[in-house]
């Protein structure tokens, strides 16, 4: 296990670098019946080398559990879990940091979308308050759109609207949901909004794709279990129902790219550096694929902006997506830094297929159109785990990954 | 691997233009033969590869660079284009607006690539969805033609990716001017015409090298 990465194991004892580690550390819970499955909150030391142990496990394509991990095997059922989160989302005051330590390694789709409001901050904590700020944000939203989308736009709005009318008729162009032009509709305007209200960056191409898994779960609320998106006729639900759908998948997108503006501003800044920070991040841990990258000429912003740009959207099915949004809503503010180790799992992922190409088509071609359309939640299950090793490990060393800008 | 007596080259070839124009559909139906009305816009750059056999001697492999078009990635860009010897600028003739900022594009291209000489390098511009009703400057040949020679352009085609016009041509006018290039660059510097313009991988070392140690 050591030498996964030609590097040895991470430091276990090591203080947490950072908030999110201390955050999501004790509550490590793999939601997977071949994996042990601790269906307790448990200490960080347990927590890591549960992660560690499934890892492993996964590396080796060994599915019996190991001997450290098999007392620790309870086989959690999704209606157990539906059960822990109702209890806590039933409180008269929520515990926020409860309900992250929850979400982190995956939500139940009964409870995903009051679970998703909870975790972007979009509902508040008190449970009484609740309905009252819904009905306000939503009529709030109304407003917006009255205001700015119904009237006439002026020039500045003009040349946004445009850019988004091009691209929302071409998102998701292989599901005939988003064919729909009341669907179409609604997102360009959580966009057009969006973009106005936010100037420093307006719209950016892929922001679309990142409305996508929230309008997905707040339209499935609506839904019998089990609906097939595919066959749905969106005109078929009510008016009221399709607004709400409409201004949740807004405030939640709100407040979700909060944490990520840089990611969108002129130059597009943020990601930059963080193209620059997976680069610093791979050659530490896996000298060899970096030197391969470079040798065949592959510069990391030719693969990754588009991996930090779209959170992955574009990089895994859309099921995987929604899952992937459960880690990143219970990072909460610190999702931007860990998405950065997910981006690095991600490629470490396919190290050994992308060691076998020889050229720069080949690696190129590659990392353009990774073979994920049969991945699962338990995919992204073992790739969060993956990331959140990583940070473990590689995050405490400000001089290479955060300490870029300051003098080495 | 090449015939020992066949040449084989290798161009990066960009392709650029406003959002939306069909720079995507251009190369899918160029390298892929095949077209379909919607593409999801493209974020950052995407990558293809045609191969073209050129004549009994020659093959050519051009790297294709699909570059997203929203403006923003200003910077960026210059990333993108490194090494280019080739670009196509595409507008939309449905929409004049595309065709507007053409020559920001045109500028923008000049500006952060050029030929070992300091020339500019050759660039087609594609009047593209030219089976659709166009817009402006579209409809007046002679003024376009104007246009590509006050610009410095190599020439420019009307294509269409849904109906497959002109696609190729306008490929086979790029690598013409690219080859001519590489001629006069390699008289120049007295390189044989033979030699590619990047060294092909030779790589073989790859496959001795242990993957993972563990």
């Amino acid at each position: 296990m050591e030498c996964l990465y030609g590097i040895p194991g991470p430091p276990l004892s090591s203080p947490p670098p950072n908030k999110l580690q201390a955050s999501i550390s004790d509550a490590w819970v793999i939601d997977d019946d071949e994996f042990c499955n601790p269906n307790v909150n448990i200490s960080k030391k347990v927590a890591q080398s549960a992660a560690l142990n499934v890892i492993n496990n996964h590396k080796t394509k060994q599915f019996e559990s190991s001997s450290s991990t098999r007392n620790n095997k309870v086989n959690e059922s999704e209606s157990s879990k539906i059960a822990k989160f109702n209890a806590l989302l039933n409180l008269n005051l929520l515990n926020l940091e409860e309900l992250r330590s929850l979400a982190w390694s995956g939500i139940p789709n009964q409870v995903r979308p009051d679970a998703w409001r909870l975790l972007a901050g979009y509902l508040p904590t008190s449970s009484e308050r609740r309905q009252q700020i819904l009905e306000r944000k939503r009529t709030e939203y109304w407003v917006f759109v009255k205001q700015y989308y119904d009237t006439e736009r002026d020039e500045t709005y003009q040349d946004i609207y445009r850019q988004i009318h091009i691209d929302i008729p071409r998102m998701s162009p292989l599901m005939m949901l988003f064919q729909q032009k009341l669907v179409q509709e609604m997102f360009e305007r959580i966009l057009f909004i969006w973009a106005i209200r936010h100037p420093a960056s307006g719209y950016v191409q892929g922001i679309n794709d990142l409305v996508t898994p929230f309008f997905v779960v707040f339209l499935q609320e609506f839904l019998p279990v089990g609906t097939d998106l595919e066959l749905l006729d969106i005109s078929t639900l009510p008016k009221e129902q399709r607004d709400i759908i409409e201004a949740d998948s807004f405030c939640c997108l709100s407040k979700f790219l909060d944490g990520i503006q840089d990611n969108y501003i002129f130059a597009q800044l943020g990601i930059q550096q963080k193209v620059n920070q997976l680069k610093d991040l791979i050659q530490r841990i896996d000298t060899n694929l970096h030197n391969h990258l470079l040798k065949h000429g592959v510069d990391y912003l030719q693969f990754s902006f588009r991996w930090m740009n779209n959170l992955l959207t574009r990089e895994v099915p859309l099921r995987c997506s929604i899952r992937l949004w459960d880690t990143y809503l219970a990072e909460s503010d610190d999702f931007a830094a860990f998405q950065l180790y997910v981006c690095a799992a991600f490629l470490l992922h396919w190290r050994q297929k992308l060691l076998r190409e020889r050229d720069f088509q080949g690696l190129m071609l590659m990392l353009q159109n990774l073979p994920t359309s049969n991945w699962s939640d338990h995919d992204i299950g073992v790739l969060v785990a993956e990331a959140y090793r990583l940070k473990v490990a590689f995050a405490d060393a400000p001089n290479h990954i955060s300490g870029s800008k300051t003098k080495r | 691997m090449p015939l020992p007596d066949k040449r084989e080259f290798l161009y990066k070839i960009l392709v650029i233009g406003e959002l939306g124009a069909g720079k995507t559909s251009i190369i899918k139906r160029y390298v892929h033969q095949f077209f379909s009305p919607h593409y999801r816009a493209t974020i950052g750059v995407d990558f293809a590869l045609k191969v073209i056999n050129w004549d009994q001697e020659t093959i050519i492999r051009l790297q294709l660079w699909d570059i997203a078009g929203q403006e923003r990635f200003g910077n960026m860009t210059r990333v993108y284009y490194k090494e280019a010897v080739g670009a196509f600028i595409v507008f939309d003739v449905t929409r004049a607006a595309t065709f507007d900022a053409v020559l920001k594009w045109k500028q923008d291209l000049d500006a952060k690539v050029t030929l070992p000489d300091g020339n500019s390098i050759p660039c087609v511009l594609l009047a593209n969805k030219c089976d659709q009703p166009k817009e402006g400057i579209a409809n007046n040949q002679n003024k376009i033609d104007e246009f590509v020679k006050e610009n410095n352009f190599s020439g420019w085609f009307e294509t269409s990716a849904k109906d497959n016009i002109n696609i190729d041509d306008a490929a086979k006018m790029l690598v013409q001017k690219i080859l001519e290039n590489d001629k006069v660059q390699a008289n120049g510097n007295s390189r044989p015409t033979s030699e590619p313009m990047f060294s092909l991988s030779k790589d073989q070392d790859t496959k001795s090298r242990k993957n993972c140690a563990c």
